[in-house]
């Protein structure tokens, strides 16, 4: 059954998707590894992590896109998701640092030796073991997002309330974690790591894996959603966000579908946050601030909400964008940040993959109007006018 | 009392609703019988649409009883319950999903359990697949099941609207004016559709048009400020003075 | 032991003593009042006690650390001229110092001075010439003074000069000060039970803080004495006191939460007519609460270098012009962005946040990225005590400001065309529009109002808060948990809800520090809305789902 249901994934433009994923896995880490440093084609070490970053937002926009694109609902809280995966990963790190600390305790972190903390909290039992934290980064964000939407999404909190409500849980999360009795670090978060899985977190070695690892999640995350859109599941989820009391008197129980979507999408999240945090070597609270989830959300809007691949290539090409203006004009970056809020919602609401996609099935339908002319008396300028009503509709 | 709620498809008594101090209800009482068709009309605000809305499962009545099927207390569940006991509802616009195609929008609505597990991993038999040419047939839409429903025009919309509400399967059906928006034609023959679906269900029929409740020649209920004003046969209800006056009056 | 009290009697006189010496003293009378501290170094006992009356009979409160010196054993003459100085020691000898002006006049070596000697007469005598000189000043606010020194002090030497003074006093106030610092005295000495309960009495109808010290002093001390009447009647007394210092207490949260609310009523109100009227969340009205900041910050700047005799008024004249800028910038987002994108709320979203991000930046281009100081004007500083109570005039001035300015939003919706209008569209844009009302003219001028609203809580929050590229940030998520609490559409919603959040803020507080109640409060605020996902005032009927 799973099997069958995955393989919907798979037809000829998920496929192309995926080679170039693939391939893009596969030579990243070879041009890092094979070629020597002064080799044309080397891949400096910061470029792989840097990539591996861009893939861990892509994995965030699908995760986002998955609620906002298929269901309508627009969260200003995912970043909450993406830093508690991260931080169920940090924690796993630190207790890898074992004596190498700067205090040399064997179990406590830094920092609770520094608050002069004399045992682990209870919560911190269990994550230095790999497969325990990693069940972790599934459940905790996972355990959040199905408390929270359960709530929510049953007593019908919708549109713009329930995108302030998330942002609520985000900020109320950025609060608590700059607490330094949660545990957690505090202001500074958890850093200093050095193992995972027994590599040292700095090597090349262990870099290429990680990008490789974050590729494959995006690949992964990619075929689950895809396959969740387009099962009849998701042409319910499509009907929850075009007209919802409609659903309901079909007999759809609304809230099941939404909590269903978003605590998968939670978790994807989580797992991006997972990812994210061995390579960028940092997890702090700073990952909850409000900010980061809207910024997020406009990774989706560019690339094109509703489509998977507009996600990924939205969240690499913004990050993109800014890697490059942080670095040449600092100043401007919100500037254009915030121009392309503006622009994007205004100018492209369907996002890149979005327009690309009403034009090439206008295209499409021209053609087949054309034949449909030579054929039978069918208004041959339907094609256009359905196009036309299809774009509004959409909106 | 009871035993007249047992004999029923559907049994409202006492039933009243009122928002910030308007009694969109008032006391509402309506009992139909299994495999009756009953038409609904008059004038705005007689508390037609929140009739439907309190049998839904959208409005929660202030009080009153309603039963369905003789013995399913209405007012206790919402409106995905009551979706799935087999009442059916047709909005007075149409709404279908319009960025879906139109054998989308007749499968979703295919009477299949309906949990997001279930849809999760369904794949359409070949049984359903025959159940919505059935359906696109009794609906004539079949020349157009992969079009979007975005690019039906109105009466196809209203159409497709029904087709979604047989495909559900329900024992009760409530459709607010069907006939809104139709051109002559396109009335006659809902008309007629409607007659052909009673055979096998009971039907609610809310209507402005006059002709179109003559079409249906089946008894009608004339509501006003939230109670029944009237029943009976078309012809006894409009030689009712109290009837005329509120329609033509004032 | 007892002297050691009475020094510190005589020493707290003597510093507020100190404290009240703004008035210059004559010169007439200070050569005067010099030439008899000066006798005081002559003579026998009997001498010096007629110099120390001569000199209480001045009435010159200057003569205070001189006889305060004197108690202390430290008022000394130069053997070579006979002039009396007040001395401290130091490595050989003494550092000289003027006993009426309190300045440094030489220093002397060990052998060229001599103490002025006294008795345990003298010393009764120098009690009561200083009480004479405190508790019996001729002006009132010395009195008073001096009688909350002699509580605190609670010498059961003073006992006598309480009396003497208590009898001469008139002022009723200061006589009930008195009363208790006699009663504190009594309860320090060993007076009868009876007294003492009478004592615990004066102490109890006082219930404050120094009471409630007092008499639990009192409950501790007769239990260990066994005087069981007394006990009773203070630990009744302290439980008394300590209910009303709770009451205070919460007098004093209400308020604090009152002035919280306050400002989140400011910050939220433009907002909920925005939200109200167009369903839409704009993300950059925390920036227009920034903008009024920096306006009022550039006001002062003009001020400062052209007019400062102007200052006093800065506040004045930035309130219109920030009304009128950030009116300004929304009317502009409005006709620029907003109105493209009527229908898509969550889209709106989005875009007014990109808007706030702009803006942001400019500021923090133009301004710099580092807080702006904004002065505060003369009479918005300080602050008065009501009971219990402190009250911070720029708190007070805020509370009454945006109480004024939700007076004047509700008459302008409730009065004017345009409030006419406003609600028009707010319950029914469809029907507005077909009867003739221009709504997208209603949408511009209310995105206006709402913008310069919140210039305006812009200009007041500058009080409070620091003036920088981030201010709007730290308002626009409260902003919107008051809107969503209070309701939407529903201006005294949005009071309710300021108020109450502010209130709930600040009770919570104390139990659970300020970052976990703002927690507690958000939380409670998710919870809340998924109860009554309409807030507290929402409108109702069908017109909801429209």
């Amino acid at each position: 059954m799973i099997t069958a249901f995955l393989l919907r994934a798979f037809d000829g433009k998920a496929l192309v998707f995926m080679g170039v994923l693939a391939a893009f896995a596969i030579a990243i880490p070879a041009g890092n590894l094979l070629f020597p440093p002064d080799h044309a084609l080397h891949v400096p070490v910061y470029v792989v992590s840097l990539l591996g970053k861009y893939m861990c937002y892509a994995l965030l926009a699908l995760s986002v896109d998955l609620v906002w694109g298929y269901c309508g609902i627009l969260s200003l809280g995912h970043g909450a998701f993406f830093a508690l995966g991260g931080y169920a990963m940090g924690m796993y790190l630190m207790r890898q640092i074992g004596t190498r600390g700067v205090y040399g305790n064997p179990d406590l972190p830094d920092f609770m030796v520094f608050l002069n903390w004399k045992e682990l909290p209870w919560y911190w039992t269990g994550f230095d073991v790999f497969p325990f934290a990693a069940l972790m980064v599934l459940v905790v964000p996972g355990l959040l997002a199905f408390v929270f939407g359960w709530f929510a999404f049953r007593s019908r909190v919708t549109g713009v309330y329930l995108s302030i409500i998330t942002q609520a849980m985000t900020y109320a999360l950025l609060l608590a974690f700059f607490r330094n009795d949660m545990g957690f670090g505090g202001n500074n978060g958890l850093t200093d790591f050095k193992d995972i899985l027994g590599y040292s977190v700095q090597a090349d070695g262990t870099r290429a894996a990680l990008f490789f690892a974050s590729v494959a999640a995006v690949a992964i995350g990619f075929v689950i959603a895809r396959a969740v859109t387009r099962s009849k599941l998701g042409k319910v989820l499509i009907a929850v966000r075009d007209a919802e009391s409609r659903t309901r008197f079909l007999g759809y129980r609304v809230e099941h579908y939404k909590l269903f979507v978003w605590v998968l999408s939670a978790m994807m999240a989580g797992v991006a946050g997972a990812l994210y945090v061995p390579q960028v070597g940092i997890i702090n609270p700073g990952e909850f601030a409000p900010a980061n989830s809207i910024e997020l959300v406009i990774w989706v809007a560019v690339g094109g909400r509703g489509t998977l691949v507009g996600a990924v290539l939205g969240a690499v090409l913004v990050n993109f964008a800014k890697t490059w203006f942080t670095g040449v004009f600092p100043e401007f970056w919100l500037f254009a940040l915030g121009g392309l809020f503006v622009a994007v919602t205004l100018f492209l609401p369907r996002g890149i993959v979005g327009m690309i996609g009403q034009h090439w099935s206008a295209l499409r339908q021209r053609r087949v109007s054309a034949r449909a002319e030579a054929g039978s008396d069918e208004d041959p300028r339907e094609g256009e006018i359905a196009n036309a009503m299809n774009h509004q509709a959409a909106e | 009392m009871l035993e007249q709620a047992s004999n029923s498809v559907l049994y409202l008594d006492g039933v009243s609703v009122s928002f910030d101090g308007f009694k969109a209800l008032n006391s509402l009482s309506l009992v139909l019988k299994p495999g009756e068709m009953r038409a609904i009309i008059g004038p705005n605000g007689a508390g037609k649409t929140t009739m439907m809305d309190v049998i839904t499962g959208k409005t929660r009545p202030d009080e009153g009883e309603i039963y369905f099927d003789g013995a399913v207390d209405l007012t206790r569940l919402d409106e995905a319950d009551i979706a799935e006991l087999g009442i059916g509802r047709k909005f007075q616009k149409p709404t279908v999903f319009e960025s879906q195609t139109v054998l989308d929008n007749l499968e979703l609505a295919l009477k299949t359990p309906r949990g997001p597990f279930a849809t999760l991993f369904h794949r359409s038999s070949a049984q359903e697949r025959a159940r919505i040419d059935t359906l696109l047939e009794q609906i004539r839409l079949t020349g157009r099941r992969d079009e979007l429903a975005a690019n039906l025009s109105h009466g196809q919309k209203q159409w497709l609207e029904i087709g979604m509400l047989l495909a559900q399967d329900p024992k009760l059906m409530l459709v607010d004016e069907p006939a809104a928006g139709m051109t002559d034609a396109e009335t006659a023959e809902t008309a007629t559709m409607l007659k052909e679906i009673n055979k096998t269900r009971s039907v609610v029929v809310v209507e402005h048009d006059m002709t179109f409740v003559r079409d249906l020649g089946v008894k009608v209920t004339v509501l006003h400020e939230g109670s029944v004003l009237a029943e009976g046969a078309l012809d006894h209800v409009s030689a009712d003075p109290r009837v005329v006056e509120v329609y033509l009056g004032r | 032991m007892l002297q050691i009290r009475s020094f510190v009697f005589a020493l707290l006189i003597a510093v507020s003593a100190l404290a009240g010496l703004s008035a210059p003293v004559l010169a007439q009378n200070q050569s005067d009042l010099r030439s008899l501290i000066n006798e005081l170094a002559k003579g026998r006992y009997d001498d010096t006690e007629r110099q120390i009356e001569a000199i209480a009979a001045t009435g010159e409160e200057a003569a205070v650390p001189a006889l305060q010196a004197l108690g202390s054993n430290d008022l000394m003459a130069r053997k070579s001229d006979g002039a009396v100085f007040i001395v401290k020691k130091k490595s050989g000898g003494y550092q000289l110092i003027d006993p009426l002006t309190g300045d440094v006049a030489g220093e002397a070596g060990r052998r060229d001075m001599e103490r002025i000697k006294i008795n345990n007469r003298l010393r009764r005598a120098i009690q009561s010439a200083l009480g004479e000189l405190t508790l019996m000043s001729k002006n009132p606010d010395r009195r008073r003074q001096a009688a909350e020194q002699v509580f605190k002090a609670r010498d059961t030497e003073a006992i006598e000069t309480i009396d003497a003074a208590l009898d001469a006093e008139t002022d009723p106030g200061i006589a009930t000060l008195l009363r208790e610092a006699r009663a504190a005295a009594v309860l320090n000495s060993d007076a009868s039970e009876a007294d003492k309960i009478a004592a615990v009495g004066v102490i109890k109808a006082r219930g404050d803080q120094e009471a409630r010290a007092i008499l639990a002093a009192t409950a501790d001390s007769s239990a260990n004495s066994g005087q069981t009447a007394l006990h009773d009647a203070a630990t009744r007394a302290q439980s008394h006191v300590e209910q009303i210092l709770a009451a205070w207490n919460a007098a004093q949260n209400v308020w604090y939460g009152l002035s919280l609310g306050s400002v989140l009523l400011l910050a939220a109100i433009g907002l909920a007519i925005t939200f109200g009227v167009m369903g839409v969340i704009n993300m950059a009205h925390g920036e227009m609460v920034m903008i009024g900041a920096y306006t009022t910050f550039m006001v002062q700047e003009v001020i400062r270098n052209s007019a400062p005799w102007l200052f006093d008024a800065s506040l004045a004249i930035a309130l219109p012009l920030a009304f009128l800028i950030a009116g300004a910038v929304g009317v502009a987002l409005e006709r620029f962005v907003i109105r493209f994108l009527y229908g898509r709320p969550l889209e709106t979203l989005l875009a007014t946040w990109g808007i706030s991000l702009i803006l942001q930046q400019a500021v923090r281009t133009i301004f710099g990225a580092n807080n702006r100081e904004v002065g505060t004007p003369s009479w918005m500083s300080g602050l008065t005590e009501v009971g219990g109570l402190t009250i911070t005039y720029n708190r007070l001035a805020i509370i009454i400001f945006s109480l004024v300015v939700f007076g004047v939003l509700i008459t302008v919706l409730k009065s004017t065309r345009f409030g006419l209008y406003t609600r028009a569209v707010t319950q029914n844009r469809r029907m507005a529009s077909s009867m003739g009302i221009r709504t997208p003219w209603v949408d511009a001028m209310t995105f206006g109002l709402g913008s310069g609203i919140a210039g305006i809580a812009g200009v007041a929050l500058s009080q409070i808060d620091n003036v920088s590229p981030n201010l709007g940030q730290s308002y626009i998520i409260d902003s919107f948990m008051v809107v969503v609490f209070g309701g939407v559409g529903n201006l005294w919603g949005t009071l309710v809800g300021a108020m109450t959040l502010g209130v709930v803020n600040k009770f919570l507080e104390p139990y659970a520090g300020a970052v976990l109640a703002k927690i507690l409060l958000l939380v409670f605020i998710i919870l809340f809305i998924q109860k009554r996902p309409r807030g507290l005032f929402a409108l109702k009927g069908r017109a909801v789902e429209a």
